[in-house]
């Protein structure tokens, strides 16, 4: 996989973009940026326009590549093999079909693994990962993520090959495998509680009671903190909830704020009665669930040829100054590492089920040609 | 968490995912969403067992991938599904099946009781025997709920089936049921709007009752039409009036009391046979005889009216039926002869035939009829007219007019020969007697021969199939007129082109007109005129007035009252045959005579038809 970086995509991106598609060795680029103007710009249709082969990707907080964090510039991963891009229009429209959107037979048609990014800011994310698993389970790998901004300015941020979209979400097939690794670090710490009430995304009561009396208590015992709406986000990001499952890790849901009544907004669907705990992680435990997830991702192909990883943004937020050790753990065995740090995670690792996580770390190792 | 809490609070999660959704494939899907979700399986399929023949069936019902073709664990579980000719039931007792595929996937298919089965796949870990184990009362909960969503399914089908049936019919139809002992409707189809005037939406929730209701005038007279037995007849307030109804009430389930109301409209057919029972009853009572033979020279009545009972004095029509055709004509010749005309033509009109009673006695009809199908056979239908009577008069007219006209007239010769000769004989005074009887022998002569044309009148009957140009007849009028009465004065008013459906007849009405003005005038110049005009009796697009006005004295009372009523009494009669000629002639062309003093004498109008343009001319004097 050939790799370049932009940091300054107003001037570099489009000839490197050129660059990278005309070489040879290049059937299809993914192309990962930051918030750049450049990437914003009307313009910069025409220049995915312009490119030969197919581009697929999109704007994220932040990128990852040789090892640390970029903060500005784009990624342009230059893959060997041809990819099959769709896109999914309209996640946010309830009534929308996706299935219909994707073709069944790729796995057939002998393709493998396929990058999955979605406006992180549309509703229907997880409808959209259900329709995805409905129609190839494990039959096809995947590994993405949510684009877009913290500051969920509702701007278009998936590049696909019908321009720069939002509201959307774009898979990229591509015929070769991938080992994948998914991981966290949180553990439990309270619960399990009871979704009693609960509004997609919102959740109004635990067990009857209101989410962030309950929730507070839980943090209050934890850290002697008192949770209330002024100092929730800050809390909150040590402290998600966790939707259990057999069999693995459990699902993150990442609480972002609360409103007066005390129903608290997540990151993610909570489905009334179902069950929620409360974890909390230490930097240790998240860093070493990255590097499980990381060798679990290599240990997936016979010959690893780079790193490709999706880490959340709000696992920067926690563990701060620690996130360093983070990326070391990602990019060890000194394999070209690429990535984003997204906004909710999409990943499966070939067994299970596919699930939308957040403050989780996606790790595919590309297997070499 | 130990793993016991997680296992159970995942089986409760899936217990949730499992519930009567809008479809099975629904509920199928959702249920197996939440096994895979929750038990971290990376396949799965819903599978219902069918009977099929001697083998059982196990098509998919929901699966993920939703195309699981090439899906390798899911075939693996499939291999151990019983191949076509092996035991179905050895299959079951073999439930729960655990198995590995080759690349170390494992499959589990799992009991779905009086449904089907489940088939779950995991890539890189198993489901382990205690979490398996727990899951047979989800799987008996899956297996309801499809079951449950299976009988739904047949019951909307059903009831889409009965919704379909109820829109269709034509009829007036309610879908209603009892709340608290008063029956109100749940749905009416359109016919029901239509012929109750109430729709859908205002009549749900109101008692039937109040819908449907008897007319103000007839409350309740043929009861409230709820008493569950069969089809009555009822009257009910529609939308237009009041129609009548072959009413049912029909129980949906007695035991809901939900029930369907159907109102079959049977208004029009009520007064089709009240219009038939009102049509039997003046057939029944004509003085004719109406009735429906078999052909052939015996013929079978198959049906008479009490008219020809009558006529035939026969006792009964049961009794008249029982007879052969053949037995009422005098001669069974007739019979045939008359049977084969009406097979041959089609029909017949006044065909007279000598008939007799049950009892033999001779009679006079008339039989028209025509030869219609029916059944596949040919059937006559009759009316017969006893015209006894008539044809005995007839004889009496013939002898009459032959008495009038020959016998009187030779006696007349004879008397003229007489008179002749006596007057050779006598002279002065005598001669004057001779003169006399001279002069009565004339009028006599005029009077047979006017009887012979009266004769000759009725002999052509009121059949007119000619139109007669009133100008032409009028103008050839005056010319005999003026060579007959050159005396008197005629004038005739410009005449616009006019036809009147008439034939020479007329010609002989008008002449007979003009000579009564002259002759018996008393003015020194008698003078007549004659003008056409639109009817004003009658409407004048279709009828004409010819009008003739003389100075004369007038008519005398007696006859006039004769003519204006057509009858003729021993008090109040005529002089001779000459204002009857006219009125029977204007009578048998279809028209009307009127007579009124006019301030110069008397005004006689002809009210006459007019002649349609297609009806052939025939000249005024055809056959003078």
């Amino acid at each position: 996989m050939e790799v370049t970086y932009c940091s300054d995509p107003g001037k570099g991106l489009e000839p490197a973009l050129r660059s990278t598609a005309s070489s040879a060795s290049v059937e299809g680029v993914l192309l990962l940026s930051t918030p750049d103007p450049a990437v914003r710009s009307p313009d910069f249709e025409s220049v995915l326009a312009a490119v030969e082969t197919p581009v697929f990707g999109g704007i994220f907080p932040e990128l990852v590549y040789e090892g640390e964090r970029r903060k500005q510039g784009a990624l342009i991963v230059g893959l060997p093999s041809e990819p099959v891009v769709t896109t999914v229009p309209s996640l946010g429209d309830d009534a929308a079909a996706f299935g219909e959107a994707l073709d069944a037979s790729l796995p057939a048609a002998g393709y493998e693994t396929a990058f999955v990014f979605v406006d992180a800011h549309a509703s229907g994310i997880e409808s959209f990962v259900d329709s995805l698993f409905r129609t190839y389970s494990v039959e096809l790998n995947f590994l993405g993520g949510g684009a877009g901004t913290l500051e969920a300015d509702d701007e278009p941020c998936l590049f696909t090959d019908e321009g720069v979209v939002g509201d959307a979400a774009v898979v990229a097939a591509i015929p070769e495998s991938m080992g994948i690794g998914v991981k966290h670090g949180w553990q439990e710490v309270a619960g399990p509680f009871r979704v009693t009430e609960a509004e997609g995304s919102t959740l109004h009561t635990l067990d009857g009671e209101s989410a962030l009396s309950v929730y507070s208590d839980v943090v209050d015992d934890a850290t002697g903190t008192t949770v209330n709406r002024e100092n929730f986000f800050e809390t909150a990001k040590s402290y998600p909830f966790g939707q259990t499952r057999m069999d693995g890790e459990q699902i993150v849901r990442d609480p972002f704020s609360v409103d007066a009544e005390g129903a608290i907004d997540c990151f993610g669907e909570l489905p009334e009665g179902e069950f929620l705990t409360v974890l909390e992680g230490d930097p240790d435990s998240l860093v070493a669930a990255t590097r499980t997830a990381a060798a679990d991702a290599q240990a997936g192909v016979d010959s690893p040829a780079g790193i490709v990883c999706f880490d959340c943004i709000s696992r920067v937020l926690y563990l701060e100054s620690a996130f360093d050790r983070e990326l070391a753990a990602l990019t060890a065995d000194e394999l070209p590492a690429v990535g984003a740090l997204t906004i909710g995670e999409i990943a499966n690792d070939g067994t299970g089920h596919l699930d939308y996580y957040n403050k989780t770390a996606v790790v595919g190792a590309i297997e070499s040609p | 968490m130990t793993d016991r809490q997680q296992r159970i609070q995942a089986l409760y999660e899936i217990a949730l995912s499992i519930g009567p959704k809008e479809s099975l494939e629904a509920t199928a899907d959702a249920a197996l969403s939440g096994y895979l979700k929750k038990l971290n399986c990376s396949v799965g399929a819903i599978f219902q067992r069918l009977p099929h023949g001697a083998d059982t069936d196990y098509p998919i019902v929901a699966s993920i991938p939703a195309s699981p073709g090439t899906n390798e664990t899911l075939a693996a579980a499939r291999e151990e599904f019983p191949a076509a000719g092996t035991t179905h039931r050895e299959f079951v007792d073999r439930l729960p099946i655990a198995g590995e595929t080759a690349d170390g996937s494992h499959y589990y298919i799992l009991e779905l009781p009086e449904f089907g089965v489940l088939a779950l796949g995991k890539r890189g870990g198993e489901i382990d025997r205690l979490t398996r184990s727990a899951l047979a009362p989800l799987n008996e909960k899956l297996a309801e709920a499809c079951r449950s969503q299976l009988i739904e399914t047949q019951l909307r089908t059903e009831r889409n089936r009965f919704e379909a049936v109820f829109d269709a019919i034509p009829e007036p139809v309610a879908n209603t049921v009892v709340e608290d002992g008063v029956e109100r409707v749940t749905r009416v189809n359109r016919p029901f709007e239509e012929t109750f005037g109430h729709s859908e939406g205002a009549a749900r929730g109101r008692p039937i009752g109040e819908l449907v209701a008897p007319p103000a005038d007839h409350p309740r007279a043929d009861g409230d039409g709820n008493s569950g037995a069969g089809p009555t007849e009822i009257r009910r307030e529609t939308a237009d009036g009041v129609g009548e109804f072959l009413f049912r009430r029909v129980p949906v389930d007695a035991d809901d009391g939900e029930y369907i109301h159907l109102y079959v409209d049977i208004t029009a057919q009520k007064r089709r046979q009240q219009q038939f029972e009102r049509y039997e009853r003046l057939v029944e009572n004509l003085p004719i005889g109406v009735y429906r033979t078999t052909p052939g020279p015996e013929g079978e009545f198959r049906l008479v009216n009490q008219g020809l009972v009558d006529i035939l004095e026969g006792s009964s029509k049961t009794d008249l039926e029982k007879l052969s055709v053949t037995d009422i004509y005098v001669d069974p010749t007739e019979r045939k002869q008359f049977s084969d005309q009406l097979l041959e033509q089609g029909s017949v009109e006044g065909v007279e035939l000598q008939l007799q009673t049950v009892d033999g006695n001779p009679i006079w009809c008339e039989v028209s009829g025509i030869a219609v199908e029916e059944v596949g056979e040919t059937v006559f239908e009759l009316a017969l007219q006893d015209i006894t009577e008539r044809k005995e008069r007839q004889q009496q007219l013939a002898v009459l007019n032959r008495v009038l006209r020959h016998n009187l007239r030779n006696g007349l010769n004879v008397i003229r020969g007489n008179a002749a000769l006596l007057a050779d004989g006598v002279d002065g005074e005598l001669q004057s007697h001779v003169t006399a009887i001279e002069d009565r022998i004339d009028s006599l002569e005029q009077l047979s021969q006017k009887a012979g044309t009266v004769r000759s009148l009725f002999d052509q009957g009121r059949e007119v199939n000619s139109r007669c140009d009133l100008a032409e007849l009028l103008s050839e009028v005056a010319d005999d007129f003026a060579e007959r009465h050159p005396e008197a004065t005629l004038s005739v008013d410009e005449v616009d082109p006019v036809h009147v459906r008439a034939d020479v007849r007329l010609k002989l009405a008008v002449l007979e007109l003009l000579d009564n003005a002259v002759v018996h005038n008393d003015k020194p110049v008698p003078t007549v005129s004659i003008s056409v005009s639109d009817s004003e009796s009658k409407p004048g697009d279709g009828w004409v007035d010819v009008s003739i006005t003389d100075n004369g004295p007038g008519i005398p009372e007696d006859e006039r009252r004769a003519i204006e009523t057509g009858e003729e009494t021993p008090l109040q009669h005529g002089t001779g045959l000459g204002l009857w000629l006219v009125y029977w002639t204007v009578s048998l062309l279809g028209g009307d005579i009127s007579i009124a003093d006019v301030p110069s004498g008397t005004q006689i109008v002809l009210t006459l038809p007019r002649a349609l343009e297609t009806t052939r001319v025939q000249p005024p004097n055809a056959d003078s």
